[in-house]
């Protein structure tokens, strides 16, 4: 487990989102990097349920439940600006127990999905995000294994980044920023990628929808 | 080896020597023979020393015959040792050829140069065993120089002073955690690294790197300043992700970041960018 950086990529302007996604692996592919199977990243929604709101008196936060084939035994669940806890998979038969207290968001489930690719060391997945049945936008994460320390290798990182995103290369994630020399995990990852999905979720609709 | 001499040589005086040798070798035996045997046989004691006497003479003269005719035969066989001290490379010098000529004299320099060269090697040779150099890319540790392996008389410390070494680096360092620990009583060694390969390829290289770094801090006279430097040239490595080369100014370099350190600077470098 490396430093990691997700970011979201604009789809090109004329192009699809299928055809963004190819053009960004076939530079990659150029690159010199290695396919190396797939990857999924899925989260699901809940929300506090009304019976438990009322007594306390204060708006429902959001709940959100993650799953990463990186990390094919664990689950995320994570709130917003809150804690993230890691926990095993059984996690989600716990939630269909707990329905009295978080209720599932109707059709809120938004996943990415692609290809993993390996460069030297670096790990990069280009995966297209959807929710439902559309393709919403173009998820980049980039995986620095060697070092675990975000401040020390992020200057690194862009380089990499800016090789083969050239003007759309993300700045700084602001996980990084939260743990000044700490030592970087998993959850973090899933931290970026709640606020990745979050970000699609609120943007318009493709205007040029992706074909799955 | 006298065939070898005799080649070009009177063959046939040879033969005729190695017989009057033959010769001679007999009669000496017979000479002590007869000296072993004593007096005996005779009836008065007179006649017994007499006879003696005549038969040791008759000995003693056929040694002097054998003994002339060999010096006589030695001479007409000449003296090949005297003219060829490097064997047949000797005929070299014999080549009436113009151009030939300086070539036995070029040829001797260069055995006395060989000879002298074999000498000084096994000077070296001796002097490298007693200070047992021998380190491999298992031993990441520094553990090398503290092995007294085969009782390398310069090196061998009092545990006193190694431990006041190491625990005055160890203070020197704080970023990094050094462990000594002494598995076979006396020898010590520092725990450094992992044995295992690394998964990365970043790391691999260092490791490579400092394997070489390990053979070229050596200073026999003073093994603690050694370790100190192999230490502080390590501890380069704190910012081996945030040290761009110093050469191209870039951190990546084929996707690995600059993982050579220059030996005196400490400056970061690519592996392609160091020449």
């Amino acid at each position: 487990m490396g430093v990691t950086c997700v970011s979201q990529m604009p789809v090109a302007e004329g192009k699809s989102v299928q055809q963004t996604v190819e053009l960004l692996t076939r530079k990659l592919e150029m690159l010199g990097a290695e396919k190396q199977g797939t990857f999924c990243v899925d989260c699901e929604t809940y929300h506090t349920a009304a019976s438990t709101l009322g007594s306390q008196g204060q708006p429902g936060k959001l709940m959100y439940v993650m799953h990463n084939s990186e990390y094919p035994l664990s689950c995320f669940a994570l709130f917003e600006n809150g804690p993230c806890l890691t926990a095993d998979t059984n996690f989600d038969v716990l939630m269909v127990k707990l329905k009295g207290f978080f209720q599932s968001a109707k059709a809120s489930k938004i996943e990415t999905r692609g290809t993993r690719y390996q460069y030297c060391d670096f790990l990069v997945k280009v995966g297209t995000v959807t929710m439902g049945p559309s393709a919403r936008g173009i998820s980049v994460e980039v995986e620095y294994g060697p070092c675990v320390v975000a401040s020390d290798c992020w200057s690194l990182l862009l380089e990499f980044l800016q090789s083969f995103l050239g003007s759309h290369t993300p700045g700084a994630p602001a996980v990084f920023g939260n743990r000044h020399d700490a030592v970087y995990g998993p959850a973090d990852t899933m931290v970026q990628y709640m606020e990745l999905f979050n970000k699609i979720r609120k943007q318009q609709q493709v205007p040029v929808a992706g074909i799955r | 080896m006298a065939d070898v001499l005799s080649v070009g040589v009177n063959l046939e005086a040879f033969a005729q020597a190695i017989s009057a040798i033959q010769a001679l070798r007999s009669s000496v035996s017979r000479v002590f023979d007869c000296l072993k045997d004593g007096m005996r046989n005779k009836e008065t004691l007179e006649g017994r020393e007499k006879a003696f006497i005549a038969h040791f003479q008759d000995n003693l003269h056929s040694v002097n015959r054998d003994l002339n005719e060999l010096e006589r035969l030695s001479n007409l066989v000449g003296k090949p040792s005297e003219n060829h001290p490097l064997h047949n490379s000797g005929l070299l010098s014999l080549d009436p050829v113009q151009d030939k000529t300086p070539l036995y004299s070029q040829l001797l320099q260069a055995y006395k140069w060989s000879n002298k060269l074999q000498y000084h090697a096994g000077l070296a040779s001796g002097l490298l065993n007693q200070q047992s150099l021998k380190r491999s890319a298992n031993q990441m540790g520094v553990s090398a120089k503290r092995r007294p392996k085969a009782q390398p008389t310069t090196l061998v410390l009092p545990p006193q002073y190694v431990d006041d070494v190491i625990s005055r680096i160890d203070r020197m360092f704080p970023e990094m955690s050094i462990h000594l620990s002494r598995p076979n009583g006396t020898s010590a060694m520092l725990l450094l690294d992992i044995w295992s390969k690394s998964n990365y390829q970043v790391f691999q290289k260092v490791t490579d790197h400092a394997t070489t770094a390990l053979l070229h801090y050596q200073l026999p006279q003073m093994p603690d300043v050694v370790v100190r430097s192999f230490m502080t040239w390590l501890r380069s490595y704190i910012k081996l992700f945030q040290a761009p080369c110093q050469r191209c100014g870039k951190f990546l370099q084929d996707g690995l970041p600059p993982t050579w350190r220059d030996f005196r600077t400490l400056e970061a470098f690519h592996d392609t960018c160091r020449q």
